[in-house]
């Protein structure tokens, strides 16, 4: 009873096979045991992989995708997971598989942000899927706050108002020192009561 | 599977007023149909309650600060989400376009033949409808600072097609301004 679900967007094709989960009350057409999957990237060689690389490749390339959208490209994936991504040269994205045998070097892929935005749409449709219950759970986008959005403003920005704050301050502390002193209080009150006592 | 954003309820940042009407406004000058469409959506998608009618969609739209003709009120949260799925859907419509607008396989000459239509009626459109004196339109109309700024719009609505981008799309509308 081996089931197939398959993704397609412009350069990028992922295929899912697996079987139904009897035991959890599936039925024939949900596909609930991934037995491994195939994933077609911009004509380049069809890549393999298992659950755990399914779920390695999401839980990087869709918070990577997030980070573009406001303005914030970084790398995600560490070096001992199956699968990274970080901005490249130019504006790409470079996609790194790492594989589990051992003396395999990894598969470095350049993307460009056509064949970017064709591998996260094919993984929404996966993660959208109402036929699938794999439990590929990703974690909840979150909005970004501010110390994280810190660092798309260049430095010399950033500090341009405070800055400008404190030269004006200076400015003025300068100017009010500049000014002559005002006449102490006892002198101006004396020559007023000698007037009123004389009369 | 759910795609409901599982974050506090908030309305959108300024700037993400500003970033959900630019995007609108790139719908609009990707196709010049694109006014009509989203009318047209927002009825398929069941949001007459909403947005009875154009004029109520587009007074939506002028919460955006960047507008000529802009209104003080807050966007409420389902009409903000409304919008959202009414431009992730128009960005579905148009993903030939933006893709064909984002990818180096393109033969160079044409990509930026594309870039310069699209430029020119997004400029157009700034023009007649945002409010001049203000920086962010300046920035979008320099010929230094506009074109990777609107290739950044593009690239959004890219990553933002399609159902599955809502969630992404309204998070990042939802940064800290």
């Amino acid at each position: 009873m081996k089931l197939t679900s398959r993704y397609e967007q412009t350069s990028c094709r992922l295929v899912l096979e697996g079987l139904p989960d009897l035991s959890a009350g599936h039925d024939g057409q949900t596909l609930g045991i991934l037995t491994g999957f195939t994933l077609a990237l911009a004509g380049r060689t069809e890549l393999e992989g298992k659950r755990e690389h399914l779920l390695a490749l999401m839980a990087v390339v869709l918070p990577y995708a997030r980070h573009l959208l406001s303005g914030l490209p970084r790398a995600f994936g560490a070096a001992d997971e199956p699968v990274a991504i970080s901005p490249g040269d130019g504006g790409s994205h470079t996609l790194e598989l790492r594989s589990s045998q051992p003396g395999t070097p990894p598969l470095s892929l350049q993307l460009d942000d056509a064949e970017l935005a064709d591998l996260v749409r094919c993984l929404d449709q996966l993660r959208l899927d109402p036929r699938l219950a794999l439990g590929l759970a990703v974690s909840p986008t979150q909005p970004l706050r501010r110390r994280e959005l810190r660092h798309r403003q260049p430095l010399a920005q950033r500090l341009a108002a405070p800055l400008a704050g404190a030269g004006t301050l200076a400015v003025v502390a300068a100017l009010l020192a500049l000014l002559p002193p005002t006449p102490r209080p006892g002198s101006s009150v004396a020559p007023a009561t000698a007037v009123t006592r004389a009369r | 599977m759910d795609d409901a954003l599982s974050t506090p309820t908030r309305p959108l940042s300024r700037r993400g007023i500003e970033r959900l009407d630019l995007m609108l406004l790139c719908a609009e000058a990707l196709d010049l149909n694109g006014g009509e469409a989203m009318v047209w959506l927002s009825e398929e998608m069941g949001f007459t309650t909403l947005f009875p009618n154009r004029v109520e969609l587009w007074k939506r739209r002028c919460c955006n600060p960047l507008r000529r003709s802009t209104r003080r009120d807050a966007l409420p949260e389902p009409e903000a989400d409304a919008l959202i799925r009414i431009l992730i859907a128009l960005a579905d419509r148009l993903y030939p376009m933006l893709r064909s607008l984002l990818s180096t396989a393109e033969p160079p000459a044409i990509t930026e033949q594309r870039w310069a239509l699209f430029r020119s009626r997004l400029a157009e459109l700034l023009r007649e409808r945002f409010n001049l004196r203000r920086g962010g339109v300046q920035r979008l109309l320099d010929p230094e600072q506009g074109p990777a700024l609107s290739r950044e719009l593009i690239q959004c609505m890219a990553f933002s097609a399609g159902p599955g981008g809502f969630d992404r799309l309204k998070a990042s509308l939802m940064d800290a301004s």
